[in-house]
């Protein structure tokens, strides 16, 4: 119970997918303008690393391993991800009508989130149990929720900044996401992280 | 050699299950959309305006497809294409209807009747300028930064002189300007007769020295509009108003307007 815990932390704030491993950098800057689509992408996101982690698992361990294909690793992980998220696309599509339009554009672009492909792989090399995979899955959707509802509220706010031109858009967000690399490398004492 | 065996049939196996899957799942959850949706939706001017009660455009078409009666015209689009929408639906009534009530803004003080002292350097939107307290003298009138115009998805409006024009034929009473305007001087009120529609330019509540000193054109509560015998103009909180339910009184109307000494009774010909 400790170690889920443990896990459950350090995966949110200590190794956190966006701002220490630097993985997701695409939704995280391009989904982060306004807070709303941000924690929808968050959702989806969560719901998707989660699910996909604990199928990667099963697969890994119960067919791969055992048939000594562990090389086939990568390309497996990406069809077990393609396919959930056209599965949870096609899900939302008939029951949440709403939902789906306004995540429209950015569910199919989970499919090359490469948050989601990194959380799966590191479940193997980390060699977590399988209730480890889906609590280290569920964390690391977590920390990408919360790193892209800070950026969305940060730059909702500079809205009403006077930037000087050079810095607008790309720049200025490339700038925030630099130092909030550093404010979460303040984490890494955490839990001897 | 055995290895790649084994990795081919396991690979296609997963590759295989999962295709099933997908290919069952998007048999099981297919959505269908009624061909008559995409019709009405390349009929309908999307503006997403919402002045047909519906979010947008679309779940407008959509529901009109489920239940046609819900179909009461699309006011941007015209009469033409709510006919043709009509038809589309088999509706048989006649949807075509005059506009009732229009659109007026109650400040048409234009820059130089209304003073300006202060500099301001802000943010160019009337939300910012009004929680300031900057852009005009007048703590009621109209800014001129152009919420309004930004909010319309009809393009009914236009800013000149930091005075705001109104096109009635375009304008789809949606309310968004309502809502964009910090000083809240957009009206709907209903249509009068001969294409006269009177009404009150000015939503100065202060009295008569304190507007006279912000403003050439407010509405300095002099009364003399309600002095008239019988008159369809009344002062409120320090403002003239006009009984509208005696809007066909052009007569009086008029009679009243010519008192005003500030020129603040104003009338809108549609």
């Amino acid at each position: 119970m400790e170690n889920l815990i443990l896990i459950f932390i350090s995966t949110i704030l200590v190794n956190n997918l966006v701002l220490t491993y630097f993985l997701g950098i695409c939704p995280f800057l391009g989904v982060s303008g306004k807070m709303e689509s941000a924690l929808g992408m968050g959702a989806a996101v969560t719901f998707v690393m989660t699910l996909a982690t604990s199928i990667s698992w099963l697969i890994y361990y119960l067919v791969l391993k055992r048939f000594g294909l562990i090389f086939l690793e990568y390309i497996v992980f990406i069809l077990v991800i393609a396919s959930l998220v056209q599965i949870v696309e096609m899900f939302i599509r008939k029951y949440s009508k709403n939902l789906y339009q306004s995540l429209g554009i950015y569910l199919p672009l989970i499919t090359s989130n490469c948050a989601i492909l990194g959380v799966a792989l590191f479940m193997v090399v980390k060699d977590y149990s399988f209730l480890e995979s889906i609590v280290f899955g569920f964390s690391g959707g977590i920390g990408f929720s919360l790193v892209l509802a800070i950026m969305a509220g940060i730059r909702e706010d500079l809205e009403f900044a006077q930037v000087p031109s050079v810095f607008k858009g790309a720049p200025l967000t490339l700038i925030i996401a630099g130092i909030l690399a550093l404010i979460f490398m303040g984490f890494s004492g955490l839990g001897g992280g | 050699m055995g290895q790649v065996l084994a990795a081919t049939i396991i690979f296609g196996s997963i590759g295989l299950i999962f295709s099933l899957l997908l290919a069952f799942l998007n048999q099981k959850l297919k959505v269908t959309e009624d061909p008559r949706t995409k019709k009405i939706l390349d009929k309908l001017p999307g503006l997403n305006c919402g002045a047909c009660g519906f979010s947008s455009c679309r779940t407008y078409a959509q529901a009109a497809v489920k239940k046609p009666e819900i179909f009461q015209g699309c006011r941007p689009a015209g009469d033409d294409t709510n006919e043709k929408i009509a038809k589309l639906l088999g509706l048989q009534k006649s949807l075509k209807k005059e506009k009732k009530s229009i659109l007026i803004c109650n400040c048409q003080a234009e820059e130089g009747e209304k003073k300006i002292t202060s500099l301001y350097l802000g943010i160019k939107t009337c939300q910012a300028a009004h929680s300031t307290g900057g852009a005009l003298d007048c703590l009621y009138g109209c800014l001129g930064l152009g919420d309004c115009k930004e909010a319309c998805p009809a393009n009914a409006i236009t800013i000149k002189r930091k005075k705001v024009y109104i096109n009635q034929k375009k304008c789809v009473l949606c309310g968004k300007c309502i809502r964009a305007c910090p000083r809240r001087l957009f009206q709907v009120i209903p249509r009068q007769k001969d294409k006269r529609n009177y009404f009150i330019a000015c939503q100065n509540k202060d009295k008569l020295k304190e507007v006279k000193d912000v403003c050439s054109r407010g509405c300095i509560t002099c009364g003399l509009c309600a002095r008239v015998e019988n008159s369809p103009y009344r002062i409120e909180e320090s403002l003239a108003r006009i009984d509208y339910k005696r809007a066909d009184q052009i007569k009086l109307l008029e009679e009243g307007k010519n008192k005003c000494p500030t020129k603040c009774i104003d009338v809108i010909r549609y």
